[in-house]
């Protein structure tokens, strides 16, 4: 298996989606004749010409607007937002038509559409460019959200993604576009809703998705210095959200640390540690406890690693849940 | 997997044909990162400041303090990670575990 960082992962997956279905469509700033500004679509235009890998104008409800009525008519769109900071003048048209055009429609239309969005900090990167915006999507009924943490990931998912007939919100983590592993590039099959369990544990489970996953593979590592056995369920997709396995693998431990980069009020994790309440209370030994950003903006590159749950603010959590 | 990537003197200033390198902030075998000061050149307009277009290693410098440097001719030549290559925006994080200090004490001795 060749060994690929998680860009060239995803490029790969562009590249079979648009070789086995010639109606699929890559679209965005940038993502044409330069190959993106991550070089996710490097080298598309070339292999499949001007009208399936296109330029876009800088105007991301258009770019949006554009992927709807495709769908619409039948096209299998793959529009890029270039930064997640910037998919917000889009949210017009994600909110209002892509989420709602299979029910607007009762069930007439498909919505194939799959928005690529470089997502969250951890790069240094300027205002807008460092956004969690995932329990914004994940609050919008009618849209998909998904987010790899991985190479391997990032491809299963990207292919998932593209042939699932409902728009999927794709977000990338953008600190890990560099990360190589080998990776398998025949499509795995499987249906996007799946969590997966990414390192098994015995005394706590931390859950995360994205960019934290890594993090949390991390302190595993340091707890197993200290004699604590800590499992890693990564989700993967938060809609649709693989309850079975959330409730299964913190039933286990009976402790859990929900980890995100996105602001602590009404972020995701919220929503995990409810479920968490509703469907696995009595094989709780200790409250879900949450690391996450702070309430604030996202800080400059600078100070970003005091904003992004590092290592000890997420063993502090872990000694709650043990200590209760 | 690394690669050389040459970096030649671009044209500092509107139809600049050359300019004197004054001085390195680097030197060769260095590990430096994206827009980090390479150095100074005097052009017949002012005293420029040279970021480094890429991250990577230093392997050569083409020119000595004083040297008249043409535009387009090599002024550095870096080992760079092909596939590492930042975005347009922002760096590429460092990949080693960040530190900790938090000790935990198990189950076991708290219960």
């Amino acid at each position: 298996m060749p060994e690929l960082s998680m860009v060239q992962a995803l490029n790969a997956a562009l590249r079979h989606c648009l070789a086995a279905h010639d109606r699929t469509l890559v679209f965005g700033q940038d993502v044409g004749r330069l190959g993106g500004v991550f070089r996710v679509t490097d080298g598309l235009q070339h292999e499949f010409g001007e009208r399936r890998v296109f330029d876009t104008p800088l105007a991301e409800s258009g770019i949006v607007g554009v992927a709807v009525g495709l769908a619409m008519a039948g096209w299998r769109p793959v529009p890029e937002i270039q930064f997640d900071g910037f998919s917000f003048p889009a949210l017009d048209q994600m909110l209002t038509n892509l989420a709602k055009y299979r029910g607007r429609s009762r069930g007439a239309y498909d919505m194939p559409v799959t928005l690529r969005l470089p997502s969250y900090g951890g790069i240094g990167g300027p205002e807008h460019h460092s956004e969690s915006p995932e329990s914004i999507y994940a609050h919008t009924a009618g849209l998909k959200v998904v987010t790899p943490s991985c190479a391997q990931e990032a491809f299963n998912l990207l292919v998932a993604a593209i042939r699932d007939p409902d728009p999927v919100i794709f977000m990338e983590p953008k600190s890990r576009y560099w990360a190589k592993e080998e990776v398998a590039l025949e499509p795995a099959g499987l249906p996007i809703g799946r969590a997966c369990v990414v390192r098994a544990g015995s005394d706590a489970t931390l859950v995360a998705w994205g960019p934290m996953v890594h993090r949390c593979l991390q302190v595993a590592s340091a707890a197993e210095e200290d004699g604590v056995s800590l499992g890693v369920l990564d989700l993967r997709c938060l809609v649709p959200l693989d309850e079975a396995t959330l409730l299964t693998s913190v039933a286990e431990t009976g402790r859990a640390v929900v980890v995100h980069e996105a602001p602590r009020t009404a972020g995701f994790a919220a929503e995990v540690s409810a479920r968490l309440m509703e469907g696995a209370f009595g094989s709780l030994k200790a409250p879900v406890q949450r690391v996450t950003g702070w309430d604030v903006p996202y800080p400059s590159g600078a100070v970003e690693q005091q904003y992004i749950p590092s290592v000890d603010r997420i063993l502090l959590a872990v000694q709650r849940v043990l200590d209760y | 997997m690394s690669d050389e990537f040459v970096f030649r003197l671009p044209d500092l200033a509107e139809g600049l044909e050359d300019a004197e390198l004054v001085e390195w902030r680097v030197s060769e075998g260095e590990r430096v990162e994206l827009n980090q000061l390479l150095g100074e050149m005097q052009t017949s307009k002012a005293l420029v400041e040279m970021p480094s277009p890429r991250s990577g290693i230093v392997r050569r410098l083409h020119a000595q303090p004083g040297d008249l440097v043409r535009v387009g001719d090599p002024l550095v030549t870096f080992e760079v990670d092909e596939n590492n290559e930042p975005g347009v925006v922002g760096r590429v994080p460092r990949e080693e575990a960040p530190p900790r200090r938090v000790r935990l004490r198990p189950p076991s001795q708290t219960q």
